[in-house]
C-alpha cells in the first residue's frame, strides 16, 4: 500500500511516527495543516491509518502525537469561515452512546482544497470504496501548463517557469521597436546633432560674434591678439548668417526627429495595444471575473502609452542629457575652472532638495491620482445608477457625496501645487543666485583681463544648460519605476496562460449527437465556496433536461461547464463520450449554443446581433430565427426593422425583447445542443408559451437543457434534475419526482398553492 | 383585509411544514446561556418565551459588521449540516458587552478563530517575481510567508487608516496602525496605501 498523493510526509513527521511505533506503510493519506490547535501558525498533520483503524494527529513543533480509533469518529466535516477552517467530527463519549463534537485540526485557506479532498477520501474509505492514486480527485493538485505539459511547481501560482519569458523586461519592451531600427537610428542621430548644435551656439554667440567680431582688437601681455581678430562689418553678416543657419538647421533636425518619432511611436503603441487585447481575449472567464473591466481598459489604453513614452521621451533623452552633461562639464572647466566651482556649489543643495522633496511630491501625486480615480469611480457609479437615484429622490445626497469627493481631490491638488510651487522657485532662485555670482566673479575676471567678455557669455550660456540634465536625472528614476510597473502589468497579461486552452490534439466530432455525461464533477470559483460537489448524471441524445434548484445552487455552472466557459476542478464532462477538454473549440462552439441569464447586445443592428455567432448567415436565416424566437413581430414594429441600432447608448429594448433576440442568436446556429439558462424569465406567460412551442418544434432530436424557476417552463422536459447545495438532489421524470416528495415536490406544491391562492383571491 | 381571520387550510399547514424556518430572537443574558462544550466549542442553552429550554450543542457566532462593529450585532446560528442544509439563525446578540465576562471570552475566542486575521507587526521582505510578490512577515500568530498578486486590489486601506492585506489563498492580514510600524516595514506598504 502506498500513500495517496495528497501531502508528502516530511522527514520530521516520519521520525515522530517511528518514535510512536507507527509504520508509515500503513498510512493511506496524509494532510498537512498550517495552524496548530491554538489557532496559531504551525505545522500539524492528520494521518489516515485504515489498516490500524486509527486517525493520527501530529504537531511537528510540539512533537506531540495522538491517535483516535476511527470507529469513534463519525460525520467528519469542515467548518469553514472567511479565512479559517476547522475539521470537526462527532466523537462517541466513552460511557454512553452520546456524541459530542470535537476539533481535529485547524488550517487557513491555503490548505482548504487538500482538506476537502482528505475528508472526501476518508468518507469513501469508510464506506468501503477504494481510492486509487489516479482518482479524479487528485487532478486539481496536478494542474499542468497547457503549453508544455509540465506540472506547475506551485499549484496556486500557475506560472510555468519553463515557458515564462525570461528576457529582461527592458529588452522585451525594446523588441517592439525592432521593426523600426532605421527610424530609431535616425532619431538618435538627430538628437546627437541637435545636442551638438546646442553646445556650439554659445560659442558662436560669445566667443566668435562678440569677442572676435564686435570687440575691438586687444592684445594680451605676450602681444598675442585675443579679441577682434575678425573686427569687420562683413564678418558681422557672416557670423549672424551662420547663427541663423544653425537655428534653421536645428529646427530641421528637430522636425525630422519628431516626424520619425511620430511614425514609430504611434505604430509601436498600436502594436502593443493589439497584442494586449488579443492576449486578454484568449484568457478564460475567471480572469475577467477577477479583474474589473475598468482596470482592464486602463491596461490596454494607458500602459502601452506609458511604455511608448519611456522609449520616446525617456531613453533617447537620457543618452543626450548624459552626453550633454559630460560635454558641458568639460567645457565649463576648460573655460574657467574657478568659476565652475562656483557653479557647482548649489548643485549639492539642489540635489539634496530634490532627494528629500521629490519622494514627498511623488507620494502627493499618487494621492492625487487615487482621489481622482475614486472621483471617477463615483461618477461612473452614480450616473449608471441614475434610475435608482431618481427613484429614491437622492439627487441632493449624490451631489453632496460628489462634493466630498471633489473636495478631497481639490485638497490633494492644492497640497501638491503648494509643494511643487515652493520647491521649483527655490531651486530657480538658487540657480539664479549662482549665475548672478558668476556675473560678478566673471565680471571681475573680465576687468582683470583673465577672460574675455565673450568667454563669459559663452560660459553663462553653458551654465544655463547644465541644470536641464540635472533635473532630468532626478526625475528619471520615477519615470523608470512607472514604466516598469506598466511593463510588468502588460507582460503579466501577455504571459498569462489561459486556464482553458484547446487540446494539442483536439477531437473534431463532425456530427455531434448530444449525449452528455457528468462524471464526479467538482467545481468552485473560489476554494472557499464549493459550487458543485460530486455531480454525476447522463443524458441521451435528444433528451430535454429541466434543471431546478435554489438560486446559487449551481445550475448555471453546469451549463458553463458544458460550454467549457470554465474547466472542472476534478471529474469530467463529456459530449458523445469525448471529454469536452479534448473537443475542438470550434466544433464545440458550433454545436453548443447557450442563452444565458446575462444578455449582452453589442452595439450594432438587431440583424448583426442575431447573426453574431454566424456572420455569414443570410437575411432569410435571420428572419427565420427571429420568427422562431417570437421576436419578428416586435422587430418589425420598430421604425428601422432589423436595422434598428441597439446596444449601449442606442435604442433601449425591454428585458423580454432582449431575451428574444438572444434566443434568436442561439437558434440561428441550429445547434445540436441547446442550453436555455432562465432564457424566458423576463417574458410574460403568453410569450413564453409561444416561444417554448416554437423551440419545441426546433429541438426535436436535439439535446436541450432548460434552467428555470417557473415549473411551467419545464413542462416538456422528459428528465428533471433538482440541484441542491451543489449536489444532485434527485433526477427522474416529473411524475417520479412528485412521488418522491423531495425538492421538486416542494417547489411544485408551493407554486401550486400560490396559484390556488391567486385563484381564490386570497 | 380578509386574510387576517382566514382559517388555515390543510394545504397551508403542509406548506408551513415544508418551508418552516426558525424565528430569530433577541439574545440577552436573561434568555441565553453560552457554555463551553466538551470538545471546546460553543454551546447554547436558550430559554424560549413559552418557558421551554432548548439546548444547542454547537452554535456559530457570525458578525454582521465584521470590520467596523466586530462586537455588536452578532448572529448566533445553527451549524449547516448535510441532512438539514443551511443552519437557521437562532438569535441576535445586540451587544457582546451585555453578557458576563465568561460568555464574552468564550464567544470572543470563537469569533477570533472564525475571523482569523493575524495582526501584522513587521515586514521582513517583499520580493517581486513574475507578477507575484512574496512576503515574509511577523504576525500575532507567528512568523510566516505568503504570496500575493495584484497589490493594488488586494491591499485595502480603510478610512480609519487600517490596512487589510489579502493573499493569494484568500487569507487576510491586518495592520491596525500602519504609521506605528518600523520605517523599513512601513516603506513596503506605503506605496499601496
Amino acid at each position: 500500500m502506498t500513500i495517496l498523493p495528497l501531502d508528502k510526509p516530511t522527514e520530521k513527521l516520519l521520525e515522530i511516527l517511528n518514535a510512536n511505533a507507527i509504520n508509515e506503510q500503513n498510512i493511506e493519506a496524509a494532510l498537512k495543516l498550517d495552524l496548530d490547535m491554538n489557532g496559531d501558525f504551525g505545522e500539524c498533520w492528520l494521518l489516515l491509518n485504515f489498516s490500524e483503524k486509527t486517525l493520527c494527529s501530529v504537531d511537528i513543533n510540539k512533537e506531540s502525537f495522538s491517535s483516535t480509533p476511527i470507529s469513534e469518529l463519525s460525520g467528519t466535516y469542515i467548518d469553514s469561515y472567511t479565512t479559517s477552517n476547522r475539521v470537526l467530527s462527532h466523537k462517541k463519549t466513552t460511557d454512553s452512546d452520546e456524541k459530542h463534537t470535537v476539533i481535529l485540526g485547524n488550517c487557513t485557506n491555503a490548505c482548504k482544497c487538500k482538506l476537502l479532498a482528505f475528508v472526501t477520501i476518508w468518507e469513501r474509505l469508510e464506506n468501503g470504496i477504494s481510492v486509487t492514486e489516479d482518482d479524479p480527485i487528485f487532478e486539481q493538485f496536478n494542474a499542468k501548463c497547457p503549453k508544455c505539459g509540465r506540472v506547475y511547481e506551485n499549484q496556486q501560482r500557475r506560472i510555468c517557469t519553463h515557458c515564462i519569458n525570461k528576457k529582461g523586461t527592458i529588452v522585451r519592451m525594446l523588441s517592439y521597436f525592432k521593426p523600426f531600427k532605421a527610424n530609431l537610428a535616425v532619431v538618435l542621430v538627430c538628437m546627437l546633432a541637435s545636442s551638438v548644435i546646442s553646445l556650439l551656439s554659445p560659442i558662436l554667440n560669445g566667443k566668435l560674434l562678440f569677442d572676435q567680431v564686435i570687440s575691438k582688437p586687444t592684445y594680451n601681455e605676450a602681444g598675442e591678439m585675443i579679441t577682434g581678430k575678425l573686427h569687420d562689418i562683413k564678418y558681422v553678416y557672416i557670423v549672424v548668417g551662420i547663427i541663423i543657419g544653425m537655428a534653421i538647421l536645428s529646427l530641421t533636425v528637430s522636425i525630422v526627429q519628431n516626424r520619425c518619432n511620430a511614425y514609430m511611436s504611434t505604430r509601436v503603441t498600436r502594436n502593443m495595444k493589439n497584442d494586449i487585447f488579443r492576449a486578454m481575449n484568449k484568457l478564460s472567464l475567471s480572469y475577467f471575473n477577477q479583474n474589473p473591466t475598468g482596470r482592464l481598459i486602463n491596461r490596454v489604453n494607458y500602459d502601452a502609452v506609458r511604455i511608448r513614452n519611456f522609449y520616446i521621451d525617456g531613453v533617447p533623452y537620457l543618452i543626450v542629457h548624459l552626453l550633454n552633461f559630460v560635454g558641458l562639464t568639460i567645457f565649463l572647466f576648460t573655460i574657467n575652472w574657478k568659476l565652475t566651482l562656483i557653479v557647482f556649489i548649489p548643485v549639492p543643495i539642489i540635489v539634496l532638495i530634490f532627494k528629500i522633496m521629490l519622494p514627498k511630491l511623488w507620494r502627493m501625486y499618487n494621492k492625487q491620482w487615487r482621489h481622482s480615480s475614486s472621483l471617477n469611480a463615483f461618477l461612473g457609479d452614480s450616473l449608471n445608477g441614475i434610475r435608482v437615484v431618481k427613484a429614491f429622490a437622492k439627487e441632493d445626497d449624490e451631489s453632496n457625496r460628489f462634493y466630498k469627493y471633489s473636495t478631497n481631490l481639490f485638497n490633494a491638488n492644492l497640497q501638491t501645487n503648494i509643494v511643487s510651487l515652493t520647491i521649483f522657485p527655490v531651486v530657480s532662485l538658487l540657480i539664479g543666485i549662482s549665475s548672478q555670482a558668476i556675473w560678478g566673479f566673471g565680471g571681475i575676471n573680465v576687468m582683470n583681463q583673465q577672460m574675455t567678455y565673450g568667454d563669459l557669455t559663452t560660459y553663462l550660456g553653458y551654465v544655463g544648460m547644465i541644470f536641464g540634465p540635472l533635473n532630468f536625472f532626478t526625475n528619471f528614476t520615477n519615470l523608470l519605476t512607472d514604466t516598469m510597473n506598466s511593463a510588468m502589468r502588460m507582460f503579466e497579461t501577455l504571459d498569462m496562460i489561459p486556464e482553458i486552452t484547446e487540446d494539442k490534439d483536439p477531437v473534431d466530432i463532425p456530427d455531434i449527437k448530444g449525449a452528455i455525461k457528468f462524471n464526479h464533477v467538482c467545481f468552485h470559483y473560489n476554494p472557499n465556496r464549493p459550487i458543485l460537489k460530486d455531480i454525476t448524471f447522463e443524458l441521451k441524445p435528444g433528451d430535454h433536461l429541466g434543471l431546478v434548484g435554489h438560486t446559487g445552487s449551481g445550475k448555471s455552472t453546469i451549463a458553463n461547464l458544458i460550454t467549457r466557459m470554465y474547466d472542472t476542478v476534478s471529474g469530467s464532462v463529456s459530449i458523445d463520450g469525448v471529454n469536452v477538454k479534448k473537443i475542438k473549440t470550434e466544433c464545440l462552439r458550433k454545436n453548443v449554443a447557450i442563452v444565458s441569464q446575462e444578455i449582452f447586445l453589442f452595439k450594432g443592428t438587431i440583424a448583426d446581433n442575431i447573426r453574431y455567432a454566424k456572420p455569414e448567415a443570410t437575411f432569410d436565416e435571420v428572419v427565420a430565427a427571429a420568427k422562431a424566437a417570437n421576436a419578428h413581430d416586435f422587430i418589425l414594429n420598430l421604425p428601422e426593422g432589423y436595422e434598428t441600432m441597439v446596444g449601449i447608448g442606442s435604442r433601449t429594448l425591454s428585458g423580454g425583447e432582449r431575451q428574444r433576440i438572444s434566443i434568436a442568436r442561439a437558434l440561428l446556429l441550429a445547434p445540436q445542443l441547446l442550453i436555455l439558462d432562465e432564457a424566458t424569465a423576463a417574458m410574460d406567460t403568453q410569450t413564453e408559451k409561444l416561444i417554448s412551442e416554437a423551440i419545441d418544434k426546433l429541438i426535436v432530436g436535439r439535446t436541450t437543457i432548460t434552467i428555470a424557476h417557473r415549473l411551467s417552463t419545464l413542462k416538456n422536459c422528459n428528465v428533471i434534475m433538482a440541484i441542491e447545495h451543489g449536489e444532485v438532489a434527485e433526477i427522474g421524470t416529473a411524475e417520479e419526482l412528485l412521488e418522491k416528495k423531495g425538492v421538486y415536490y416542494k417547489l411544485y406544491t408551493l407554486q401550486n398553492e400560490q396559484m390556488k391562492k391567486v385563484m381564490q383571491g386570497i | 383585509m380578509k386574510d387576517e381571520n382566514i382559517k388555515n387550510t390543510a394545504a397551508e399547514e403542509e406548506e408551513i411544514d415544508l418551508f418552516k424556518k426558525r424565528q430569530s430572537v433577541q439574545l440577552t443574558p436573561e434568555n441565553a446561556e453560552f457554555i463551553r462544550s466538551e470538545g471546546g466549542l460553543v454551546s447554547l442553552k436558550l430559554k424560549n418565551d413559552d418557558g421551554s429550554v432548548e439546548f444547542f450543542e454547537r452554535v456559530l457566532p457570525i458578525r454582521s459588521f465584521p470590520i467596523t462593529d466586530p462586537d455588536e450585532f452578532i448572529a448566533i446560528r445553527e451549524p449547516d449540516s448535510k441532512d438539514k442544509g443551511k443552519g437557521d439563525e437562532i438569535g441576535m446578540i445586540r451587544k457582546l458587552s451585555d453578557f458576563d465576562k465568561a460568555a464574552q471570552e468564550l464567544l470572543g475566542e470563537e469569533l477570533q478563530r472564525r475571523y482569523f486575521t493575524p495582526q501584522l507587526s513587521k515586514i521582513y521582505s517583499v520580493k517581486d517575481k513574475f507578477g507575484y510578490s512574496y512576503w515574509e512577515v511577523q504576525t500575532s500568530a507567528g512568523k510566516i510567508s505568503f504570496v500575493m498578486n495584484n497589490p493594488s486590489s488586494n491591499i485595502r486601506t480603510l478610512e480609519d487608516g487600517r490596512v487589510f492585506i489579502h493573499d493569494i489563498d484568500g487569507n487576510c492580514f491586518e495592520i491596525t496602525e500602519p504609521e506605528k510600524l518600523d520605517k523599513a516595514s512601513f516603506r513596503h506598504i506605503e506605496i499601496y496605501m
